[in-house]
């Protein structure tokens, strides 16, 4: 799909856990910070 | 990504924020904090999770398995302008390692902190010296650099 180094990163919005609390992430609003975005396969998984 | 939240510390030292994607729903996200990770990590996952059980965020970027319907291991480093500096992908059985993404995230750092100016060779660290590219370097690395260096 359409991601390349030195290109805009595609922006999402999608629901999320943070610390005890269920909330939204949007990736813009992190606009001014370094960001390091990791997917993984799935929660419970081995590796 | 337990391994991102154990040094969870140095990545706020360098002002790097974390977000971790799985097809997980953001349920599933806490009993799997509250089960699993929060006895492997003292106070649990620092970082949002997120839940992308369509999987549209990784089809968004090439991360997506249509046949498994899981995400692959991308990890992406995205500057403070929003554009994706480094990425890398991995296939589910092997794990990252968090050294390296901390290395490449100092490297574009230092080369943002000189306005583009000096570029960090191979196996460059902080204390490392980097390369000044201009005229004047044009077949000349080699005075100043060489993979001994890295």
């Amino acid at each position: 799909m359409g991601v390349q180094v030195g290109q805009k990163a595609p922006d999402f919005t999608a629901p999320a856990y943070y610390k005890g609390s269920f909330t939204n992430v949007t990736l813009s609003d992190y606009a001014g910070k370094w960001v390091m975005l990791c997917f993984y396969p799935g929660d419970f998984t081995f590796v | 990504m337990s391994a991102v939240a154990a040094n969870y510390q140095k990545l706020q030292d360098l002002g790097v924020e974390v977000i971790s994607v799985s097809v997980d729903s953001h349920f599933v996200h806490k009993i799997w904090n509250d089960e699993e990770l929060s006895k492997m990590v003292d106070g649990g996952v620092p970082y949002h999770m997120v839940a992308d059980q369509a999987g549209n965020v990784g089809r968004a970027y090439g991360c997506w398995d249509e046949n498994q319907g899981v995400e692959l291991r991308g990890r992406f480093i995205i500057d403070p302008d929003g554009v994706i500096q480094a990425m890398e992908v991995l296939t589910p059985p092997v794990g990252r390692k968090l050294a390296e993404t901390i290395r490449q995230i100092q490297a574009y750092q230092h080369v943002r902190a000189t306005g583009g100016k000096e570029a960090c060779p191979a196996g460059w660290e902080p204390g490392k010296p980097t390369l000044k590219p201009g005229p004047d370097l044009v077949g000349k690395v080699w005075e100043v650099w060489n993979p001994s260096m890295e």
